[in-house]
């Protein structure tokens, strides 16, 4: 986190400077069944990010170390492709991929009925396309949908959503400059239907009563997502 | 990648189609499957394409990076092509480093278009023996179901032919579209029950045997060959996809441009 | 035409076909039994997988889109052999995790260290779930009627739950294909056939199977 206030980024009307409001999400485009051969897939694009993903399985849990007797297990694998930033990133081991997708498994394992299938295990693939601030938001969202797509049974859906600071006030939905030049940077990942969290990280600097602003804000565009995801899960099945 | 299963069947099976002139999903021996490119589509890359053949699905991204041009070369800048697939692709492909088979699908890729001449790596010198640009070209496979060869090589030309050269943002000069002078097609041929197909699906690779592509310029000239997996083939067999290869590319070529 | 409220939520209008998502609220539990895809959490039902829901008096259940075959002592299945050990077939039955058949119970007899010489990787097999322990690992027997390695033809896959439209009453859609084809078809429990006879025969077969995963009952997913 950058941020000395010293870029201007929200003037007094309290308009940013893509035109959204403090509370305001980015747009959100989201579509299953993009990866034909997988078993489950969604593709998401919210602002100018755009993540991919697709699952696989429950299958044979290969190699046999991995294997667990009383459940599946869940293999994320989060990674930015090489064209997905203004600097290209070079492919490879990559320290922040591998805890992103370390914090997706945990957020995800919370909520797929894993004692369903022991042994075996489940493969979620999420890659970035296109990356423009949260998409880590972006890839744990979609892999959600695209764990529905697949049949796998959960408890809920999960979305995930990031609020931070910009020039001392509380904003939802942090896109690039906001998330390098603000002040502090908030993601969750929320059940709809409960508002409950398997998902929370944060850093930067908020007063309790900011950090209070910043949960709620999350809270409320959750609802806001899930509603696309229904629509996106549901197409127009029930009309 | 894990090498997948292969039902005995399936080659019995393929065998008795090539007999009869048909193939596992209905085409014709010299059909391509339906095929769709569309470029401007990834908005952090310089260039970009997104192909589709059947349900085959891959992305290639033009990246532009500034080099310092070689000692022995002052006056030339460079191109360079990687090829990912990574297990988003297929249930067959893991993670770890590039397995041979993805190596090798970037480095035929990488030959089609570099052999072709269709950059001039003269054309992007900025200062002889300074600065020059790096042009990297970035295939990702999205959706395997075979023949990710011909879609890399068309989502490559395609990414280069539509690139804009990112000068103003280096602080160089002003953006200009890269100077591509053709447009280098491949085809890929693969042995399915004893007899050359084109455009295999993943079926077919499964439970075929070796495979030939072909890359081709503007006209017709041959800009590189490679003959991949175990098999024999004859000079009939190769003059006879060449006629193919002939006519598809130049296809292909009208659909790019 | 069914209406739904704002969220998303379904309205129990007395229909009981309906689209669900995962943490989907389906209502008061009292009452009602829940089944497959579906579990009672503080006295609601809440739906666990993406499908159809349905109410057959008072059993729940969500019928998911793309079903997932689960090993049943009894079924019959087709295997792929996927490796072996010296006493032991491992094999592809299309569940969450492979099955084995130890040689005991394989074709015949053998010698410890003979698998390869009776089944080798990527031989297709027809052969009976015998037993699913605890763990959910299964063991299946070639032992028995019918059961075999299978050296001709080919194998075709179909979702689980479409199993019952391919066979149809009494057996009766499936007698038809067979005659109208000119086929051998065995439709073994865990959504692969065996199919075989002339390769005509054997592509009107697939045609009817493709036609039958193409036109699912529900129209789902999309653009937003």
């Amino acid at each position: 986190m950058g941020g000395y206030g010293d870029v201007q980024m929200i003037d007094d009307k309290g308009l940013r400077m893509d035109g959204r409001g403090p509370g305001d999400l980015r747009e959100i485009t989201i579509e299953t069944g993009v990866v034909p051969v997988a078993d489950g897939s969604c593709r998401m694009t919210w602002g100018t990010n755009e993540a991919i993903v697709a699952v696989y399985g429950p299958m044979e849990a290969h190699p046999r170390k991995i294997q667990r007797q009383d459940r599946a297990v869940l293999d994320v694998h989060y990674n930015m492709a090489p064209f997905s930033t203004t600097d290209r990133m070079r492919p490879g081991f990559n320290r922040r991929s591998r805890e992103i997708s370390k914090v997706t498994k945990d957020a995800l394992e919370s909520v797929v009925l894993l004692e369903l299938y022991p042994r075996s295990k489940i493969r979620i693939s999420i890659e970035i396309i296109s990356a423009e601030a949260g998409t880590r938001c972006v890839g744990l969202t979609a892999a959600s949908v695209a764990l529905a797509d697949a049949g796998i049974p959960m408890t809920d859906m999960v979305v995930s959503v990031a609020s931070g600071k910009i020039n001392d006030v509380v904003v939802c939905d942090l896109n690039k400059e906001e998330d390098n030049y603000g002040e502090a940077d908030l993601p969750m990942g929320i059940l709809p239907n409960s508002g409950d969290l398997v998902f929370l990280q944060m850093d930067g600097d908020l007063s309790q009563e900011e950090f209070k602003q910043a949960w709620n804000y999350n809270m409320e565009a959750s609802n806001a997502v899930h509603k696309q995801m229904i629509e996106a899960l549901k197409g127009d099945a029930n009309q | 990648m894990t090498i997948p299963l292969v039902p005995n069947l399936l080659r019995a099976h393929l065998a008795e189609l090539a007999d009869n002139d048909s193939r596992i999903d209905g085409r014709d021996r010299w059909q391509g499957r339906e095929t769709q490119v569309e470029v401007g589509v990834l908005p952090r890359a310089e260039g970009s394409a997104r192909v589709q053949m059947g349900d085959t699905i891959v992305f290639a991204g033009v990246k532009f990076q500034v080099m310092q041009p070689y000692p022995d070369r002052p006056n030339e800048g460079g191109l360079m092509c990687s090829a990912e697939v990574r297990p988003i692709a297929g249930r067959n492909w893991e993670t770890g480093p590039p397995s041979p088979e993805s190596i090798e699908l970037g480095r035929v890729v990488d030959r089609g278009i570099r052999e072709s001449g269709c950059i001039d790596v003269k054309s992007l010198c900025i200062i002889p023996g300074e600065k020059a640009w790096q042009v990297i070209l970035d295939l990702f496979a999205i959706s395997d179901d075979g023949n990710l060869f011909d879609a890399f090589a068309l989502a490559g030309i395609a990414a280069l032919r539509s690139a804009v050269v990112p000068a103003e943002r280096f602080e160089v000069g002003d953006d200009a579209p890269l100077g591509v002078s053709k447009t280098p097609i491949m085809c890929s041929y693969h042995k399915v029950g004893g007899r050359f197909v084109y455009d295999a699906c993943h079926r077919e690779e499964l439970g075929g045997d070796e495979r030939i592509h072909i890359t081709l310029g503007d006209n017709g000239n041959v800009h590189s060959l490679q003959k991949g997996l175990k098999g024999i083939f004859s000079t009939e067999e190769f003059d006879e996809i060449m006629g193919h290869a002939l006519s598809r590319t130049s296809e292909l070529r009208d659909l790019i441009n | 035409m069914r209406e739904k409220n704002e969220a998303g939520e379904p309205r129990d209008n007395g229909r009981d076909q309906l689209l669900v998502i995962p943490g989907e609220d389906l209502g008061d539990s009292q009452g009602l039994e829940p089944g497959h895809g579906v579990m009672e959490v503080n006295g609601r039902i809440k739906a666990l997988k993406q499908g159809m829901m349905r109410k057959n008096g008072s059993y729940i259940s969500v019928e998911p889109i793309h079903t997932r075959y689960f090993p049943r002592p009894s079924d019959l299945v087709i295997g792929y052999i996927e490796g072996c050990t010296n006493n032991i077939w491992f094999v592809d039955i299309g569940a969450p995790f492979n099955a084995i058949l130890p040689m005991s119970l394989g074709p015949g007899k053998a010698e410890f260290g003979g698998t390869r010489s009776i089944m080798d990787v990527g031989d297709a097999i027809l052969c009976r779930v015998q037993e699913v322990e605890e763990t959910h690992s299964s063991v299946v027997t070639m032992k028995g009627m019918g059961l075999r390695k299978i050296r001709s033809g080919t194998i075709e896959e179909l979702d689980p739950h479409l199993l019952g439209r391919l066979i149809g009453k009494g057996g009766d859609s499936l007698r038809r294909l067979k005659e109208a084809t000119q086929c051998r078809i065995v439709v073994a429990d865990n959504g692969r056939m065996w199919v075989d006879g002339d390769l005509s025969g054997i592509l009107k077969v697939r045609d009817k199977v493709q036609s039958l995963s193409n036109n699912p009952a529900v129209q789902k997913g999309g653009r937003n």
